[in-house]
């Protein structure tokens, strides 16, 4: 049987690039004075590593070869001065490189969170959640990994490996080369190794990701597993995944076991050269016992760093992978931000709808009026096709057509949550697409079909955090008939709602969401019903709070229920996109024409 | 675990094995450098011993290859068995453990605590078997040089351990914490981004980014904290290796001074002690890791060791084919949590053939009592009989694959619809399949589809509107060709006359098989023999249509309801 996982595919390229660094140096710019001292660290860490092979030969040398015992004391003494400066230089290199890089992770997590607020309702259609929520998490840890492990690290390595070099070459010249002479095969080793490595991990991530979609899917599907008899076969199937993932986990054991032990081996093969080539040395009085000892020990500080290196090396590279994604995001291009407006059309505003932005004061608007509007999602797939709509202030507009007819388009469009394509939407003559959003979506309050609850008490869901909708939460509740339940709750108004409103039933997810836009106060509803059949005790909750919703303000309603077309001024029957009948239930049905044959489809309990 | 040992074993010689040759390499120095002080005593020229030297290391790291792969290998292994056992333990796990666990928690012990444990078993084993080899063997060639200063050496090293030991228990305790802020902030996100149209309607997107800010200040302190310790990690470590040269600098420089050590004592002297530093850090961090495969092992355990409450009759009863007759005797049933029954006294037969319908408000029970029939949720004995044979003492597989269910909440695997409608049938044949899909009144969306019964549903069955997952659910049931047939409001997805038009074509598939309809939609019921309507878990009516409407009761209101709408419909 065919098992298809989905996971995001890595884009595996270079560990450098300029153009992104360049870019990701802006966000060190509130640090940089810290990321010199980071950098101005680096020296003195280096020389107090390297001086205590040094100085371990100066012992040798002038002391113990010499039976000379006076002035050691004071050269262990420098030693240990030596070890405490590393210590301090080491620990306050490592904390400032963490603390710039966490700053910086919360400015870009920041950033993105701020980007993303910005983007249109559109932008949501097209891109998983899953997705957003890994730039945000995943991609950012990645780079923060760079930060302890990656770049400064590296120059700080680099730093150390010439700084071996150098001694070296100047204790003994012709010893360093013989004792080089390992050194490409081990930069080889290191990086065919890596190379060879990335793939197979590529392996194990694709069949872990696999394992465990396999695994949610049948944790979920248990009852169905169970009920079909398909234990053996599901086990069957499990075992192929399971062992195909251990398979891909072997080799990379294998490869990462030779790597570990070829750059053993070849640290101490340097240190067989330069016990032979530098005993030579010694007995022709070329080279001293200390300098012997010394070399022992920078060859094997010099292979430290060098092991890391190609691990390094594959930190940079899902680094700049990460920064890749990261960047794409930022440069989506965003709606226009709240409070201002589109184009240049300020001047030619009525002055009494700018107000104060808050809809405090303003005057209400008279007549909403859709004019050949057009609209697609995509492509030239038209959902909309040259619609019009007019209704005034006060008026109960119930939407009523088949499901993909455009109704909840047309509710989408007036709050700009879309952008009409062709058309307008104008409130008193003036497009809306000239109103500061802000100002836009104060005056509407949208009631959606699925209501989406927050984590957070019930209070939290129908206020969001607004100051003014904070204290007409219990008032909202009351009129839409939501407090009857919430006074029942263990915790009234305090108590937590569970992700997405589990522990609330279809009826009181609807009426907290009723109660929300009661609470801001909006002149003017869109409500799309929920079409999900309720039991008839919550229906008669649900037509009760409708009511109370709707009461004295201009309401956009698309209707899925008998209660609310009775109650609607005015139907319009919207099909394929366009106007087909317009009026009152009684005369539409008088006509005998769509709307008679919708209702009898529809409205039927 | 217990199949490994041999590995075990033989990793650890190869272990041994490679410890040798890297300890001989110091005493090769040693040697080396004696003959190079003293070249007319020398038993072999330098190079002789540079050679062994370049000899060993290349041994060591051939014999390192097998003992590193051996036991990473024989963790890995140990990890399959493991997920073998704990995913076999799943498979026989009832309903009340789901509903009980969240299915997140089982998915970190498969991923997380498996892993710990797996740690444990390869570089945990591994690094203890390691660093008891290079502490015994070093110290006691360190002693065979020098006793006291062997003694004076390794004085910073159970510091360096207990130092260690902490740091990284303190990480661990700080890394978790960590873990949670950040599962906070990625549910943060998600949540802001799957309310993005409520964010936006209400403009909430200030008051968001404020509520971001915060979450976001919280789990970057929790990263501070680690940085802070991070921070130390490396230093430690340096300085206890240096000091130990110090000590050695000083007293053996001394004794070498004085005579009573040779200059070759010295140098293999400070070579054992640089090998100790590595598996002292390794020995601290392995620590916690015993602790933390313990932990992750016991939650294994958790899963591994959970008793399922419906499980195989201890003296099955033998049975061959179900006819569907079934009786209820004085049910009773409620989920343990719950103080309150869900059902009581339920008592009733069902005769084979039967087209039961079951009705009544949300949350009276209906689903509860369906689901018992094939033992989804544990039933006490002697309360439901199916051909005068109690459920529990029928074989699982022989009782469930008698009934064809259709759940509620039709669950559908990602795979391709084909192989979701044969699901209950071993090599389902597509003449079968396209049958079933043709009763379940499916067919012709499948043939829109570009793929056909090929076409993958993708996760959960996304791809498909509610009501295509509905039929599917029920074509796949169709397929099983069960006796007893139960459809548990099946159609809530699509409109009255839709349900009303297939479960019409079903009429012809029940022929002589017993089947139970719940819906609330009551004209879906009208044509079944006997109707049951439930109330807070009892039957409070019963009868056909005909009947019922006679009683005047609850389910006659609820009729006249439904025909007033209708009536209002026709006005």
């Amino acid at each position: 049987m065919h098992y298809g996982g989905i996971y995001e595919d890595e884009i595996v390229g270079k560990a450098y690039d300029r153009r992104l660094m360049g870019r990701f140096i802006g966000y060190l710019r509130p640090y940089r004075l810290l990321v010199v001292l980071t950098l101005l660290l680096l020296p003195p860490m280096a020389a107090a590593r390297l001086a205590q092979p040094y100085l371990l030969k100066l012992a040798i040398d002038n002391h113990i070869v010499k039976g000379q015992m006076e002035g050691l004391p004071l050269l262990a003494g420098w030693f240990l001065l030596l070890i405490l400066a590393e210590s301090i230089f080491t620990y306050a290199q490592v904390w400032l490189l963490q603390y710039v890089g966490q700053k910086v992770m919360f400015d870009l997590r920041l950033a993105l969170f701020s980007h993303v607020q910005r983007m249109p309702a559109a932008f949501f259609d097209r891109t998983p959640t899953g997705s957003l929520v890994t730039r945000l998490t995943s991609d950012v840890e990645v780079l923060g990994e760079m930060f302890a492990a990656g770049i400064i690290t590296i120059v700080g390595d680099i730093m150390v490996l010439v700084g071996i070099i150098g001694i070296m070459l100047w204790m003994n010249l012709k010893l360093s080369l013989v004792t080089f002479s390992v050194l490409p095969l081990l930069i080889w080793v290191a990086f065919t190794f890596r190379r060879r490595m990335r793939e197979a991990f590529r392996q194990v991530r694709a069949r872990l990701a696999n394992l465990n979609a396999f695994l949610a899917e049948s944790i979920g599907g248990m009852a169905v597993v169970q009920l079909f008899n398909r234990q053996a076969r599901e086990q069957n199937e499990f075992t192929r995944l399971n062992a195909s993932y251990r398979d891909a986990n072997l080799p990379v054991i294998s490869w990462d076991a030779a790597l570990y032990a070829l750059v053993e081996t070849l640290s101490s093969v340097a240190v067989g050269i330069i016990v032979w080539y530098g005993g030579g040395e010694i007995l022709q009085g070329a080279l001293t016992f200390g300098a012997l000892v010394a070399f022992i020990q920078y060859i094997e500080k010099f292979f430290s760093p060098i092991r890391d290196l190609s691990a390094k090396y594959s930190i940079m590279q899902g680094a700049m992978a990460a920064l890749e994604r990261i960047f794409n995001l930022l440069d989506r291009e965003h709606g226009e931000p709240l409070g201002s407006t589109r184009g240049n059309g300020v001047s030619l505003l009525p002055p009494p709808l700018m107000g104060g932005g808050e809809g405090e004061g303003d005057r209400q608007v008279e007549r909403i009026e859709f004019r050949d509007v057009w609209f697609a999602y995509s492509g030239d797939d038209y959902v909309l096709k040259g619609f019009d709509l007019t209704i005034r202030r006060g008026e109960v507009v119930a939407l009523v057509g088949e499901t993909g007819g455009g109704k909840t388009t047309v509710t989408r469009l007036l709050s700009r949550l879309y952008e009409v394509e062709r058309g307008s939407i104008t409130f008193d003559g003036t497009d809306i697409r000239e109103l500061p959003l802000k100002d836009l979506r104060s005056r509407i309050g949208v009631v959606l079909q699925d209501p989406y609850l927050f984590t957070g008490s019930i209070e939290f869901n129908i206020s969001l955090g607004d100051g003014r909708a904070r204290q007409r939460v219990e008032e909202a509740a009351r009129i839409v008939g939501a407090d009857r339940f919430i006074r029942h709750l263990p915790n009234g108004f305090g108590e937590e709602v569970r992700e997405r409103g589990v522990n609330l039933s279809a009826g009181e997810r609807q009426l907290i969401s009723f109660a929300r836009a009661v609470a801001f106060d909006p002149e003017i509803l869109v409500l799309d019903e929920a079409t999900a059949s309720i039991d008839t005790a919550s229906e008669r909750l649900i037509q009760e709070g409708l009511r109370g919703l709707m009461a004295g303000r201009t309401s956009l309603v698309v209707a899925h229920r008998l209660s609310t077309i009775q109650d609607a001024d005015r139907i319009v029957v919207i099909h394929r996109g366009e106007k087909m009948e317009e009026g009152s239930h009684q005369e539409l049905l008088a006509k005998r024409g769509l709307y008679y044959r919708l209702y009898q489809l529809q409205f039927r309990d | 675990m217990r199949s490994q040992r041999g590995t075990y074993l033989l990793g650890a010689l190869c272990l041994l094995g490679t410890n040798s040759c890297a300890l001989f390499i110091p005493w090769l120095m040693k040697l080396a450098v004696e003959g190079l002080q003293f070249p007319h005593k020398a038993l072999h020229p330098s190079s002789h011993y540079a050679l062994l030297i370049i000899a060993a290391a290349l041994l060591q790291g051939i014999i390192r290859i097998f003992s590193r792969t051996t036991l990473l290998h024989a963790a890995r292994r140990i990890e399959f068995q493991l997920r073998e056992e704990l995913y076999a333990k799943l498979l026989d796990l009832d309903l009340p453990f789901f509903s009980r666990e969240r299915t997140g928690d089982i998915l970190s012990r498969f991923s997380n605590d498996l892993t710990n444990v797996r740690m444990l078993m390869g570089f945990g084993v591994l690094n203890v078997i390691n660093t008891a080899i290079i502490y015994l063997a070093a110290i006691s060639l360190m002693i065979r040089i020098s006793p006291s200063l062997t003694a004076c050496a390794v004085i910073p090293f159970p510091l360096m351990i207990l130092v260690v030991k902490r740091l990284s228990a303190s990480m661990f305790r700080r890394s978790k914490r960590a873990q949670e802020e950040l599962a906070r902030l990625s549910s943060h996100v998600e949540e802001n981004v799957s309310a993005a149209a409520v964010v936006r309607a209400y403009c909430r997107e200030a008051a968001q980014i404020e509520a971001f800010r915060e979450v976001n200040s919280r789990y970057l302190e929790s990263n501070m904290g680690m940085a802070r310790l991070r921070g130390w990690m490396i230093p430690v470590i340096a300085a206890t290796g240096a000091i130990g040269t110090l000590i050695v600098l000083i007293l053996g420089g001394s004794r070498v001074i004085a005579g009573s050590l040779t200059l070759g004592d010295f140098v293999a002297f400070n070579g054992y002690l640089a090998m100790l530093i590595w598996p002292t850090v390794v020995l601290g961090w392995i620590l916690n890791l015993m602790q933390r495969g313990a932990a992750s092992m016991s939650r294994l355990n958790h899963v591994l060791e959970a008793a399922a409450t419906v499980t195989e009759p201890d003296t099955p009863a033998s049975v061959e084919r179900l006819r569907g007759e079934i009786e209820f005797r004085n049910l009773a049933f409620s989920y343990d949590q719950q103080a309150t029954p869900l059902l009581t006294g339920i008592s009733l037969t069902i005769k084979p053939g039967m087209k039961v319908g079951i009705a009544g408000p949300v949350g009276s029970g209906k689903s509860s009592l369906v689901r018992l029939i094939p033992r989804l949720y544990p039933v006490a004995d002697g309360q439901i009989f199916i051909d005068g044979i109690d459920v529990n003492r029928i074989p699982l597989a022989r009782l469930r694959g008698a009934i064809g269910f259709v759940p509620q909440e039709s669950f559908l695997f990602s795979r391709s619809i084909g192989d979701n409608i044969g699901y209950g049938k071993e090599r389902a044949g597509t003449g079968e399949i396209v049958a079933a899909a043709r009763l379940a009144s499916f067919e012709n969306d499948v043939l829109r589809f570009p793929d056909g019964y090929d076409t993958l549903v993708g996760e959960r069955g996304v791809t498909l509107s509610g009501g295509q997952k509905q039929r599917a659910a029920i074509a796949r049931a169709l397929l099983k060709n069960p006796s007893i047939l139960i459809l548990d409001d099946p159609l809530s997805a699509v409109d009255a006359r839709t349900e009303e038009e297939i479960l019409g074509s079903l009429a012809g598939y029940y022929g002589d098989r017993t089947v139970i309809v719940v819906s609330h939609r009551l004209s879906a019921l009208r044509e079944c023999d006997l109707i049951l309507v439930l109330e807070e878990g009892r039957v409070v009516e019963q009868g056909n249509h005909a009947e019922l409407l006679a009683m005047d009761g609850r389910y006659a209101a609820t009729w006249h309801e439904q025909q007033l709408r209708a009536e209002i419909e026709k006005f």
